[in-house]
């Protein structure tokens, strides 16, 4: 087992981390930016090394810099967290040149999945269902148009080299089609570096359902329940929950143990997600996030499974220390994202901290690195904390995170508290009854209040 | 839930009332999701002001050695550059480069540092004559740490 992990990465999930390691004996190097000297999980650690300064190209994702740091301290393994590194294939291959683990899957299975038409392609072979799409990458407008015609309106033409929501074009109808395709190439090229483009078919009211995977490279397989992700703001989660109130438990079973053959097959090994659109009654695989997700929280709640501590476990080579059989899903979990923003226009919203209460009581938990008197800085994404609290059904859940939110005191900034506060009281959401396009909707004030 | 909150006129004039009774300067009243306060200003009342005293980091603390700490420091610290190790020499066995009472000229490389394999120049920010060497051969260093001053 590891005796020493650097953490490489910043905020609530380097905080998450820290804590794992703790709790296994393991000793923590936590490298910052100048930005973060005095971060929660900075203070924390064992040991701690400045990058370099605040932009994230100098610090958190400079990679010398991170390699020399986990030489200087004589750390074992580095730990990715998520964002940053954590699916940049080089880092993970330069860490294993150099002696060090790196806790996650390999750099191959990395760039498998980080190329999102081979990555298509992979699962499909594997036995997973897809969206209807064009065979591989559009070469030509006349392809393109092609292909539209074959799916069927309205289609996506996106960005093989993007993922996340971005670089995608909609087109509803023929004669659309050949200018979006010019503007994607040249959209994708200027944001990824990679112009090239596949199409699939558009899907217009679907939820975002995905499935925690965890493998060990060794054979073992399972799947840790899926969760609905549906509540986006461009194309940014904002609440997840678990389990999806859209299945039943075939569905749900029949769906996870794909998702588990799946990673099974290609040889995965340690913690993924598999991310379907589900619409009607059918799943549509759109992408495999290689890495822990920020929304990990809700199905460690369902299941009582530490999945940073598996992670580490499997990145030391022990195989899973559970098999599918070992498995329960007890309750329901739900957790909102609280970014430093102005609940009503997003304006971000960085400053001091002032007074910090987080909830507290039965079932309800908090990750956050924030404390009074921490500044949060300008320079890094503006998730400050996340509240995730489970309940023996999804109603007494709801009830739940209604008093903790009432509880919940982040003074000194705008947050997102009072929209989370209003999404849970509106009726479509107390029904589970959402769409990918709802919380857009939500806010720009095109659904009914209850 | 209702949402609308009708202000009862009847209220407010019976809580500015009692204010008046009682010589209160504040009220507030709250029943199931409805809050009203009624408050009078007070001359010469400022609002209460939480002050957090920033911890302490700099305290020089009464210690034997305090004396040499809370001397001023002469010099203006030169700092790492990156993540490294830092070397004194151009190569093991060598002179160092610099040594206390050298003059250095900005850009003039006063010590190595390696990272992944490579050896990288740390070179004088400014010109003028090394005061202090604040770190041994071989001592990694994370970006920002002092490694000399110069005046």
């Amino acid at each position: 087992m590891f005796e020493k992990i650097l953490i490489a990465n910043r905020g609530e999930i380097a905080l998450r981390i820290h804590r794992a390691c703790k709790e296994m004996g393991i000793s923590t190097v936590a490298v910052h930016s100048t930005a973060d000297a005095d971060a929660m999980h900075v203070r924390l650690a064992d040991e701690s090394v400045c990058l370099g300064p605040a932009p994230a190209k100098d610090s958190y994702l400079n990679i010398p810099a991170i390699v020399s740091a986990a030489t200087i301290t004589g750390a074992d393994a580095v730990h990715p967290g998520y964002g940053f590194l954590s699916e940049e294939a080089s880092f993970a291959s330069i860490l294993e040149e150099h002696g060090f683990t790196f806790i996650g899957p390999t750099a191959e299975h990395i760039d498998l999945m980080g190329d999102k038409v081979a990555a298509k392609k992979a699962v499909e072979e594997n036995g997973v269902p897809v969206v209807p799409g064009s065979k591989g990458a559009l070469e030509t407008a006349a392809d393109a148009r092609k292909t539209a015609d074959d799916i069927g309106y309205p289609v996506l033409i996106k960005a093989a080299g993007g993922g996340g929501g971005r670089g995608m074009q909609i087109v509803r109808s023929a004669d659309e089609v050949e200018d979006a395709y010019r503007m994607a190439r040249t959209e994708a090229k200027a944001s990824f570096r990679n112009d090239t483009v596949y199409m699939e078919k558009f899907l217009e009211k679907p939820r975002h359902i995905e499935v925690q995977v965890f493998a060990d490279g060794q054979g073992g397989a399972v799947h840790l329940g899926e969760r609905d992700c549906s509540l986006q703001r461009r194309h940014q989660k904002v609440l997840e929950e678990a389990r999806s109130p859209a299945l039943n438990d075939e569905a749900r079973e029949k769906i996870g143990k794909i998702a588990a053959d799946a990673v099974r097959r290609i040889g995965y090994r340690n913690a993924g997600t598999i991310e379907f659109l589900y619409e009607a009654g059918e799943f549509y695989f759109i992408e495999m996030n290689t890495r822990l997700q920020v929304e990990h929280p809700v199905t460690e709640m369902i299941t009582g499974i530490d999945m940073v501590r598996e992670q580490i476990r499997v990145a030391a080579g022990s195989p899973l220390s559970f098999e599918q059989s070992d498995i329960t899903f007890e309750g329901h979990a739900i957790e909102c994202r609280i970014t430093a923003e102005h609940p009503e226009t997003f304006v971000p919203s960085p400053g001091r901290i002032t007074d910090y209460h987080p909830p507290g009581g039965m079932s309800v938990r908090v990750d956050s690195g924030l404390y009074a008197g921490y500044t949060i800085p300008p320079h890094y994404d503006s998730l400050v904390a996340k509240l995730i609290v489970h309940g023996a059904n999804r109603n007494e859940c709801l009830m739940r995170l209604r008093r903790s939110l009432e509880e919940f005191v982040i003074g000194g900034i705008h947050t997102t508290i009072p929209l989370h506060e209003k999404i849970i009281e509106n009726s479509d959401f107390v029904n589970g009854d959402y769409d990918i396009h709802w919380l857009e909707r939500f806010v720009a004030g095109d659904i009914a209040d209850n | 839930m209702a949402n609308k909150f009708d202000i009862d006129p009847d209220l407010v004039k019976k809580l500015a009332e009692l204010l008046d009774e009682t010589g209160l300067s504040e009220i507030e009243f709250e029943s199931t999701g409805r809050r009203i306060r009624v408050a009078r200003p007070v001359a010469g009342s400022a609002p209460p002001i939480t002050v957090n005293a920033p911890p302490a980091a700099a305290a020089a603390a009464p210690s034997a050695d305090a004396e040499s700490q809370s001397e001023a420091r002469i010099g203006t610290p030169i700092t790492s550059p990156m993540v490294g190790t830092i070397f004194l020499s151009p190569e093991p066995g060598a002179e160092p480069f610099i040594k206390v009472g050298d003059t250095v000229s900005e850009g003039q490389t006063v010590m190595l540092i390696e990272a992944m394999k490579t050896y990288n120049p740390v070179r004088a920010t400014k010109s003028g004559k090394v005061v202090q060497i604040l770190v041994g051969d071989s001592t990694p260093v994370e970006f920002g740490e002092e490694l000399l001053l110069v005046e």
